[in-house]
């Protein structure tokens, strides 16, 4: 025996990757602001005043929230349409300061948009 | 708190989390890839592994992240190659665990879509990728 439940699931699924986007994009922002503080503030720090403590500090904060921004995008990915454009941007995001702002900004779009086919 | 208290910790949590990935690996492999008519009893084995990985599994994995970064900071272990190579599959398992996680929640709102081929793969990487963590981080060959 066997049930489609396929539209009874399709509403809920939308508002929950509605939430899913939102948590999006303030871990790409974490993402973002860590990077921007280790590359413009601990790295100079560490080199041209030589403080090594502020890499120290800061490295392993910045690595945590990276891993946090792999593991929440290939989840939002995984649950989503994308195409492969836009997953090749979320992804060089992670690497260029300030490309984490430009995402925040993509996902609120996607997000609204998805709000607007509910 | 004192190192060993952090390892055993960390210990528990990464076993709570592979197992947690596991058991999600082998509802993707047991759903049918393609579109198909629901099974009885498919949508509260999903509804469980989710609720089970929401609540368990990704915590179980944040606390992994935390207590070995900060084992890795206090030892000094960061520029080591054999913590390199570990933390470089920790992001590859991580990603998976992503992938699974999206993946449960595409298949419960949708029975049509299909899950990515590697994923009907993954259980016996994320093992193999376990025995190589465990070589790096009790061994610490290099």
């Amino acid at each position: 025996m066997s049930v489609s439940l396929k539209s009874a699931w399709t509403q809920s699924d939308r508002s929950e990757q509605r939430g899913q986007l939102r948590r999006m994009r303030w871990v790409s922002l974490l993402e973002g602001t860590t990077l921007i503080v280790l590359v413009f503030v601990a790295v100079p720090l560490k080199h041209m005043f030589g403080y090594p403590a502020a890499t120290a500090i800061v490295g392993p904060i910045h690595g945590a929230a990276f891993l946090l921004y792999v593991w929440m995008l290939s989840q939002t990915i995984s649950a989503g349409d994308w195409a492969k454009r836009e997953i090749v941007r979320m992804i060089a995001a992670a690497f260029i300061p300030f490309g984490a702002f430009v995402n925040e900004r993509a996902l609120k779009r996607k997000e609204d948009a998805m709000a607007v086919t509910v | 708190m004192g190192y060993l208290w952090l390892k055993a910790i960390h210990v528990a949590a990464a076993v709570t989390w592979i197992g947690g990935m596991l058991a999600m690996e082998l509802v993707v492999m047991m759903v049918p890839a393609g579109p198909h008519r629901r099974a009885v009893g498919e949508l509260p084995m999903l509804d469980v592994v989710r609720r089970w990985d929401r609540w368990v599994t990704s915590p179980a994995m944040l606390v992994v992240w935390g207590l070995g970064i900060t084992m890795a900071v206090e030892a000094g272990w960061l520029s080591s190659p054999w913590l390199r190579i570990k933390l470089t599959i920790v992001v590859l398992l991580s990603v998976l665990h992503g992938m699974l996680s999206g993946t449960l929640r595409r298949m419960a709102g949708d029975p049509g879509r299909a899950s990515p081929a590697l994923l009907r793969h993954a259980a016996p990487l994320t093992v193999a990728a376990v025995v190589l963590i465990a070589v790096l981080a009790v061994a610490k060959p290099f």
